[in-house]
């Protein structure tokens, strides 16, 4: 398949999404579904005498925000086969109890790398996460692989 | 709480590995607390209708439990970057081990880089990444 596709869809916005405040149980819920230990996760007693004065979200708990559109409508197509390549996350504020969040989504790069098996065509979905302040939470990029 | 300062972590060091069993109830509890409540992670026959060979742990599982590596090393570490790589499928139930090891520390910043990966009781790393930590120092 040849790798070519509209340039121009690379930095459009293809979702926002506004998700309801995050309760403490989402966050408790979710550093026990992880095995997390770490008590500024898990204790709220001893969290709130840490560093953030209170519980805050491991990183990845940004990961359970699922985008009401998944993947962009024009999403482009290179081969029969697609899967999850991986993630980088950004961390810069944690999420806290309370906190309203934002995502919005973009088509943030695409790009071929050819290998023994052939090409594969790697696809970066990239997710930017605001809090109600305007605080910049996280990004996550989102690497689709198709071969 | 269990601390590490910045001026008492050495690059070379290992993260204490964690080893575990993970099992089909662990992978479905976390796809249902994190929404990703699909047969594919959930239930071997409606996974094996999607073409794979049975029900297999979402990325973002493996992921976190790197980033648990890191936090149980050091609850004090500040996770500021974390990047994986998802090699292969990772199928329950199995032995996973989860280990890693500081490669850089910068001086100025007070933070430093680890290696951080997955791999079954054969050494195979189903996972790969990088992490970047911040962390406490005694000079503050």
């Amino acid at each position: 398949m040849a790798f070519d596709f509209d340039r121009s869809i690379l930095g459009q916005v293809f979702d926002e999404t506004d998700f309801p405040p995050i309760t403490k149980d989402d966050i408790l819920k979710f550093a026990e579904a992880l095995g997390e230990t770490n008590p500024l996760y898990t204790d709220e007693e001893a969290a709130a005498q840490g560093p953030y004065g209170g519980l805050v979200a491991p990183p990845t708990f940004v990961t359970r925000l699922r985008p009401q559109k998944m993947t962009p409508e024009h999403m482009p197509r290179f081969g029969k086969v697609g899967f999850d390549g991986g993630r980088d996350l950004e961390s810069f504020t944690p999420v806290r109890p309370g906190d309203v969040l934002k995502m919005v989504s973009t088509i943030h790069d695409i790009y071929e790398k050819t290998g023994r098996s052939g090409s594969m065509y790697f696809i970066v979905l990239r997710n930017e996460i605001t809090n109600q302040n305007g605080e910049k939470v996280a990004v996550v990029d989102h690497r689709i692989v198709q071969r | 709480m269990k601390t590490i300062y910045f001026e008492d972590v050495e690059e070379g060091d290992e993260l204490p590995p964690i080893d575990m069993l993970l099992t089909k109830d662990f992978v479905r509890r976390y796809a249902r607390t994190a929404g990703m409540d699909f047969p594919r992670f959930t239930d071997d026959e409606g996974a094996r209708k999607e073409g794979l060979p049975g029900m297999i742990a979402p990325g973002v599982l493996s992921m976190g439990l790197l980033a648990r590596l890191i936090s149980e090393w050091n609850p004090a570490a500040q996770i500021t970057r974390i990047g994986t790589t998802f090699r292969s499928p990772v199928l329950p139930d199995c032995n996973i081990h989860l280990l890693g090891f500081v490669t850089q520390k910068d001086d100025e910043q007070h933070t430093a880089e680890c290696d951080i990966w997955m791999e079954n009781d054969d050494g195979e790393r189903w996972v790969i990444g990088t992490a970047a930590v911040a962390l406490p120092t005694k000079a503050a």
